[in-house]
């Protein structure tokens, strides 16, 4: 009975018939529905929640891409920290939602402009990609793995990324001592 | 067409299995996607009850061993009357909690309000997927298993924020607000000694943590690295608990200040849900700390060999279980002994005390691993 069906479409076009295509298409729908509703909803804190939704989708799109650090990576830095901090802080925002925006028409029409251009765009630069529906995989077996990310990561051969990563060790290390110069009280004020 | 299907002995064996069981099934019926198919779904469905009964069959035995041991401490002897020594005591609750009515506070936020306890649920129930509970018995053994720990346990600090601010009571709010502020710091010194654990196995797969000190006692995590290993163990010990919200670190709940904190509105079948995650979390910490540093599933074998031979004849699965109740113990014992700090105590605890050691001990292990290891 399936593979009847699977013979009605024909073969050449780029047409979901595996399960991971058809779960390519359901992680992208989700990511649309719940994106269109982090700037549709009118409470702000619930936003903040569709925009988590929309980030784990996002992380279950890498997955699909075998790149596991990478969604994982997502989950740790957005989920738990970014949208958490912002969570936070609209918590500690007093008298939340009660001045909801409106939206004037101009508005809306130049983000209607904005959004065909970008579409336009898009379309143009990515349709002339030769085997983007039906390309092969071109990395080796592993690449995207814990141990080879992490040995490209801190290597120092021809494709190590080694300074850059201590560069941006240094910027978070700066990162640190700021907020925590910022946090610290003062001497008066721990006399007081 | 492609079904995925994971690699798995019990997997394997069903994929086995399957096509012999359809060549009884009529002739149209039987092709080979059918077959990878239904194998998958079965898997599936072996993974998801596997799951459920280790989560949800844990949590009415450990309320009964809390009051139990509370009451222990206390000098009383806890729940006598239902059952044999109120053993249907919790049961009972179980059904009460499971057929009271559902309602929300008047000016509530509905949808996060019901949300919030299934958000919750989502980390404790993926960890407990994690945990190796014998050489073949794991439902997901994937490359990145600790990573996987450490970000969805950020999920757990969203769904009780979410569940304070949506009760729409000032307590609740505070409760979250401040048990948010405690998860995220705690959050840090408990990747860390992750971080450690890796840095010893040369993994971050759970599956090769556990198989990594396979051997004697003194093969397990907490004995392998004299005395780094024990204080390790001590502060995972510390950390966990403060990430799990319990007594003494439970200033979210803290009911003499705040009536509860962040689960005060709720009743019925949400408040059951937060209080089932706090009881699977104390479950998949425990598996946690046994995994990382008592030796998962390997029987204690203390290097004779007329003695280990019978240790050895003990399934894995009763050896794991013996130390998640042992760790459970510790924590309940921990639980109704040591008084609760203060807030501020609490945050210049972690962020002046349990976080430099930790640094410390990071340093100190990789010292250890080039000189020694």
């Amino acid at each position: 009975m399936l593979a009847t069906l699977s013979n009605l479409i024909p073969q050449n076009v780029a047409f979901p018939t595996g399960g991971m295509d058809l779960a390519f298409y359901v992680v992208t729908f989700i990511i649309l529905v719940t994106a269109v509703c982090t700037v549709a909803v009118k409470n702000i804190l619930q936003s903040a929640v569709f925009l988590i939704f929309s980030f784990v989708a996002t992380a279950i799109l890498y997955l699909l891409l075998h790149a596991e650090f990478t969604a994982l990576a997502q989950v740790m830095v957005y989920v738990g920290g970014v949208v958490i901090f912002v969570v936070f802080t609209i918590l500690l925002t007093s008298r939340l939602g009660e001045d909801a925006f409106a939206v004037k028409i101009p508005r809306i029409f130049a983000a209607f402009a904005l959004s065909i251009i970008f579409v336009l765009v898009m379309v143009k630069c990515l349709l002339p990609i030769e085997g983007l529906s039906n390309g092969v995989v071109a990395a080796p077996e592993g690449y995207a793995s814990l141990k080879a990310f992490a040995l490209r990561l801190l290597g120092y051969g021809e494709d190590g990324l080694v300074i850059p990563f201590e560069v941006v060790s240094i910027l978070l290390l700066m990162t640190l001592i700021c907020a925590i110069t910022i946090a610290r009280k003062g001497k008066e004020e721990e006399e007081k | 067409m492609f079904v995925p299907s994971i690699t798995h002995p019990v997997g394997d064996f069903i994929r086995e299995w399957v096509p012999k069981l359809s060549a009884y099934l009529p002739e149209q019926l039987q092709s080979q996607t059918l077959d990878s198919i239904a194998a998958f779904l079965i898997n599936a469905l072996l993974c998801v009850i596997a799951v459920c009964a280790v989560n949800i069959g844990s949590a009415p035995i450990l309320i009964y061993m809390e009051r139990k041991v509370c009451a222990h401490v206390q000098c009383r002897l806890g729940p006598m009357r239902l059952g044999w020594h109120g053993t249907l005591q919790t049961i009972a609750d179980v059904i009460k909690m499971l057929f009271k009515e559902v309602y929300s506070p008047s000016g509530a936020d509905k949808l996060m309000f019901y949300v919030a306890p299934m958000i919750v649920l989502i980390a404790p129930f993926i960890i407990a997927a994690l945990i190796p509970f014998d050489h073949n018995l794991i439902v997901a053994d994937i490359d990145m298993g600790i990573p996987m720990i450490i970000a969805v346990n950020g999920f757990g600090v969203l769904g009780i924020l979410l569940g304070g601010w949506s009760s729409n009571n000032k307590y609740s709010l505070l409760g979250a607000l401040r048990s948010g502020a405690q998860m995220i710091s705690y959050e840090i010194s408990f990747a860390m000694i992750l971080l450690f654990v890796v840095m010893i196995s040369g993994s971050t797969s759970l599956m090769d943590i556990a198989q990594a000190q396979d051997g004697t006692v003194l093969d397990w995590f907490i004995f392998k690295i004299p005395l780094l290993g024990f204080i390790a163990f001590i502060l995972f010990f510390i950390s966990s608990t403060a990430e799990m919200n319990r007594a003494p670190f439970d200033i979210a709940e803290a009911e003499q200040e705040l009536t509860g904190g962040y689960h005060t509105e709720y009743n019925g079948t949400p408040f059951a849900m937060f209080y089932l995650a706090e009881y699977i979390a104390l479950v998949t910490n425990s598996a946690l700390a046994a995994t990382c540093f008592l030796g998962g599933f390997h029987a204690p074998c203390i290097g004779v060999e007329a003695i280990d031979t019978y240790l050895q004849m003990v399934p894995g699965v009763v050896w794991l279980f013996a130390k998640i109740y042992f760790m459970i113990w510790c924590y309940m014992m921990v639980r109704w002994t040591f008084v609760r700090p203060r807030v501020d105590q609490l945050m210049d605890f972690e962020w002046k005390f349990l976080l430099p050691v930790n640094l410390v001990l990071l340093a100190a292990g990789a010292v250890w691993m080039i000189f020694v290891g």
